[in-house]
């Protein structure tokens, strides 16, 4: 979990980088395409219905010759006393009989010959029972059943009305019945009674014809009835089905005078044109399927796929290109956040784009800079505070020496001037060493002669109580060793040691320890609570020099590292023991510093 | 940079793939539409009449499917009048699209077509067996000694008599097996003095009774040539028209306008016989409660009349090969199921009633079969053999042009116009029209 975080934080850019391009491209191609296919579609979608409607108004016209060749042709017959008296009078004799029909053969022949144009099959009946039909099979309703047909009730209904209907084996129940419109009215005499019914029946199939030839996948033409029975279609499917919201479409349309209108019929969603027959009392309606007829124009799919395809591409390449542009990036930012937790001295590698490079250069002489002027600042620390201690080592403490000179001045007045002259020439010596020689590193040797003196002249002035005993291994004498390094020790073992104690010694002994020079001062007086750490000191009043036991250690640390340095152990009553380590310096050695 | 250029031209190929690829496909979406209508693997049929015409048919194409099982007979049922006007249209503007492999036309009207539009029909001499066919289907169909068509159905006729009626009069139905028309009118009155029945139904548009009676002898309303029209010095013709008046006098002819109306009379048991074409036995076994009532006599004859025989035709139909792309299809699919298949013609008169004329077939056991609803009377083996007499005429190019004449004319006979001005009149009027 938190390697993913960490990865996030580093790839951060890329991430915002590429989500912000990939959205973009997706944004942009999707909104692109999908008004492209909405503006072709809106343009197309007006042409095809201006194109619909004039082809409905053509199909209007023809079915208008249709409607009033059928209406003259019942005229006719509604008029001929042939027919009516067909229709009206008795059965007579064989002869009588057979003029009657023959004189109706002969008329229907003619009548029939006014609609001969259309596949019309006209059937007259009467109230005497009789029957005539030009061509029954258009319409093959048996006898029994003409007389209780829902056509011939819904005629005698409004007889003076002319009305179109569906009929096939479900409408009627009459089996075997094909889809057939009926135009059907009653005949009537001038009194009103009426004596007959006409039927002009027209095969579904023929009546398609109308308008067929101008349907195709997806563009279908039904036409319904008052009742909303779709009465013909070019789909075999709808016919005779009941669809009341396509009618109330179609009137709405046709109230409103639209052009078109888009609504969800027959479970799709479909573009309406829609026309009433006038004299026909029918609705035709132009049922276009827009995600079919659309999908002809414009293969959304594929249009779709090919988006996605280029998108993909666009995408993959943006990715690509981004994330070598980052890469490199977060691979130097992963090297800076690394570098600033540990070393300073580490350069980033230089790579990747021409930006980064140069950003990683820049860095690497950033950090060059930085390392050096720290280096810098570390030697003249180092310098400083080397000087510091040169310059306190030169110091001799001025009450050291009236002391020394007072002890002296009473040694003559006592006579004892041998005692005298050879606390002078010590006196003489240690000056000379402390003062005059300006080197700073010094050879155990010079150190002990050095330490000889001062004791001598401590003796002098504070008796011999204390006594002093050096133990040096003769192959340490010519190791050099930092001036005055000892001498501290010495004087703190003097004036604190013995307070209490009235008399001890003091060890001095100088080894080699492997690679190091050991010196040791080690004293059995008081000593005393230590917390580890070299005490302070506790007054300047005695001190011989500018250096104090806490200045050795860090002069010792300044000269030759943290390796390198001063030990203190000490038990009350028992003494202390001091150790001081130091690499073994060759006298031809320069120091290092 | 490479690296770019590298990528960008995979995305252009695997973009030119897709889009490549997605043609292809809808390439062979329409070239296997395409296939779907190939001429060769399928062929079409026109027909009238789905209980008669169409179902056999169907019948023989099931039974090519064992043997060409990839052919495809689509088989499409149109008006007669619808087919006639259609074939007129296309072949007249000598353009075959649209038309159909096999059609059906009825043997009075092959004629005008055969002559008409010689072209247009493929010849299938070389497919039937001519004389395995009844001879007088032979006229109809051929020209010049060419056979255009292969033989259907039979219109042999005979005389569908209701026996109880017939023995309420004190008749039997041996008594109708040798008669003249002048008896069966005799007859006729006795009938409907017994039973108040009439004894014939007639249609006065429709001719057929006349038609069925000069064909008996032999003659029709042209020579034999086909052109002229032999009406005024024709014997039988005259003959049949007193037949026909008579038949008024008596008062026991009842009249139908239409099939409908006809099948009704005698559904209904309002007439007792007709003279008619077998096809009208599945019409009157319909009617299930007259069973055992029925029986068929031989076609009476003309008494005055020479060579006149109890065996006559009423129509009919045959199947034509047009000489559109997939005629061979056609004509081995015609060859190979009406012009040679015995037992589908069986299977005609058993699932059908459908009885053929071809020859081989008439040994079939179908054909001998007893028929229950006529008193166990064989009709088939009867109608069969009666097929084989019928007198061979040529139908000619004019035969309805003709009786549209005559049924004006015989109207003004039976309203009392001296038969010689009758026929004579006619004879001008057919003269002037088909020349």
């Amino acid at each position: 979990m938190r390697n993913v975080l960490d990865r996030f934080k580093y790839n951060g850019l890329f991430v915002k980088m590429f989500l912000v391009m990939a959205a973009g491209i997706v944004a942009v191609s999707v909104t692109t395409t999908w008004t492209t296919i909405n503006i072709s579609s809106r343009v197309f979608i007006d042409t095809f219905s201006i194109t619909n409607s004039k082809v409905i108004n053509q199909i209007q016209s023809s079915l208008d010759s249709f409607n009033y060749s059928i209406i003259v042709t019942m005229n006719k017959i509604a008029q001929s006393g042939t027919i009516r008296q067909f229709l009206t009078e008795d059965d007579g004799d064989s002869s009588e009989m057979f003029n009657a029909y023959y004189l109706m053969g002969q008329q229907m022949n003619r009548y029939r010959s006014s609609v001969d144009a259309y596949d019309i099959g006209i059937t007259v009946t009467g109230v005497n029972g009789r029957r005539y039909s030009t061509d029954r099979s258009y319409w093959p309703v048996p006898d029994s059943v003409l007389a209780e047909h829902p056509i011939t009730k819904r005629s005698l209904a409004e007889p003076r009305k002319l009305i179109y209907s569906y009929d096939d084996a479900g409408a009627s129940a009459n089996p075997g019945l094909q889809p057939a419109i009926i135009a059907s009215k009653a005949l009537v005499d001038r009194s009103g009674a009426v004596y007959g019914m006409m039927y002009f029946a027209v095969r579904e199939p023929y009546f398609a014809r109308f308008y067929d030839s101008n349907t195709s996948a997806g563009n279908d033409v039904a036409v319904l009835d008052g009742q909303g029975t779709i009465v013909s279609s070019n789909r075999g499917d709808w016919i005779g089905r009941q669809s009341a919201e396509l009618l109330r479409y179609a009137k709405e349309i046709d109230a409103k005078g639209l052009r078109y209108k888009n609504a969800e019929v027959m479970g799709k969603d479909q573009l309406l044109l829609a026309e009433q027959l006038g004299g026909l009392n029918l609705y035709m309606v132009n049922v276009i399927d827009k995600q079919q007829v659309l999908g002809q124009l414009t293969d959304t799919r594929r249009i779709a796929l090919m988006v996605m395809a280029i998108v993909a591409a666009t995408v993959l390449i943006v990715f690509l290109i981004s994330r070598n542009l980052t890469k490199s990036l977060t691979r130097l930012v992963k090297q800076i956040s690394t570098i600033s937790k540990y070393e300073f001295d580490r350069h980033v590698k230089v790579d990747g784009s021409y930006e980064t490079r140069q950003l990683g250069i820049a860095f690497n002489a950033m950090i060059d800079e930085l390392n050096a002027y720290v280096g810098q600042l570390v030697e003249t620390q180092k310098q400083r505070r080397n000087a510091e201690l040169e310059a306190l080592q030169q110091q001799i403490n001025p009450h050291f020496l009236y002391n020394t000179l007072a002890s002296v001045k009473f040694m003559v007045q006592q006579g004892s001037k041998d005692k005298a002259a050879e606390t002078i020439n010590a006196l003489i010596s240690l000056l000379q060493n402390a003062i005059g020689n300006v080197s700073e590193m010094i050879t155990v040797q010079q150190e002990l002669d050095n330490l000889k003196s001062y004791v001598l002249i401590n003796q002098v002035r504070y008796g011999e109580r204390i006594r002093v005993s050096y133990f040096i291994a003769p192959d340490c004498l010519a190791y050099r060793i930092p001036k005055l390094m000892i001498q501290p020790f010495i004087e703190n073992a003097f004036f604190h040691a013995f307070n209490e104690k009235a008399e001890g010694y003091i060890h001095i002994m100088v080894t080699q320890e492997g690679s190091s020079l050991v010196c040791e001062v080690v004293d059995n007086g008081d000593g005393m609570n230590l917390s580890g750490e070299i005490p302070k000191p506790v007054s300047k009043r005695q001190l011989f020099s500018g250096i104090g036991v806490r200045n050795v250690n860090d002069r010792i640390k300044l000269l030759f590292g943290e390796g390198f340095g001063v030990t203190i152990t000490s038990d009350i009553g028992e003494g202390t023991r001091v150790r001081i380590r130091i690499p073994l310096l060759k006298p031809k050695d320069p120091p290092t510093f | 940079m490479k690296k770019l250029i590298g990528l960008l031209v995979i995305c252009v190929l695997v973009l030119s793939a897709c889009s490549s690829k997605s043609n292809d496909t809808a390439d062979n979406g329409n070239s296997s539409g395409g296939n779907g209508g190939d001429k060769a693997s399928k062929i079409t049929v026109w027909a009238w009449d789905p209980n008669f015409n169409i179902k056999a048919m169907n019948l023989a194409k099931d039974a090519y499917a064992a043997k060409d099982p990839n052919l495809t007979v689509d088989i499409i049922e149109n008006a007669q009048n619808d087919i006639v006007q259609k074939l007129n249209t296309g072949m007249s503007s000598g353009t075959t699209k649209g038309l159909p492999n096999i059609v059906l036309i009825e043997d009075y009207r092959a004629q005008s077509f055969l002559q008409a539009y010689p072209d247009m029909f493929y010849d299938l001499s070389g497919s039937i067996k001519a004389e395995d066919f009844a001879d007088y289907k032979l006229g109809p169909t051929s020209v010049d000694g060419k056979h255009y068509g292969v033989p259907f159905d039979s219109g042999v006729a005979g005389l569908y008599v209701r026996t109880d009626y017939l023995e309420q009069a004190g008749y039997k139905i041996s008594d109708l097996q040798d008669i003249t028309w002048d008896q069966y009118i005799e007859i006729g009155k006795k009938v409907k003095a017994a039973t108040g029945k009439d004894w014939i139904s007639l249609d006065p548009n429709d001719l057929g009774v006349i038609r069925m009676m000069i064909q008996s002898a032999g003659l029709w309303y042209l020579d034999a040539d086909g052109k002229t029209p032999n009406i005024a010095n024709n014997a039988a013709m005259k003959e049949a028209f007193e037949v026909y008046k008579k038949l008024m006098g008596a008062n026991i002819v009842k009249t139908h306008s239409d099939w409908s109306s006809l099948v009704a009379n005698y559904n209904t048991g309002a007439v007792a016989s007709i003279p008619t074409g077998n096809w009208f036995t599945p019409s009157i076994t319909a009617e299930a409660s007259q069973s055992g009532k029925w029986a068929i006599a031989p076609m009476p004859k003309l008494a005055k009349t020479p060579n006149s025989v109890h065996a006559t035709s009423i129509g009919g139909s045959s199947w034509y090969v047009l000489n559109v792309p997939g005629k061979e299809k056609a004509a081995a699919f015609l060859k190979d199921t009406f012009g040679s298949d015995v037992d589908l013609y069986q299977k005609f008169v058993t699932d059908v009633g459908a009885i053929g004329t071809y020859k081989p077939a008439a040994s079939g056991e179908a054909f001998s079969a007893a028929n229950e609803f006529f008193g166990g009377q064989k009709i088939v083996s009867d109608f069969a053999n009666w097929t084989t007499k019928i007198p061979n005429v040529n139908y000619g190019l004019h035969t309805y042009a003709i009786e549209d004449i005559l049924i004006v004319e015989i109207q003004n006979f039976l309203n009392g116009k001296p038969l010689d001005d009758v026929l004579k009149d006619a004879q001008s009027q057919a003269d002037a029209q088909v020349k």
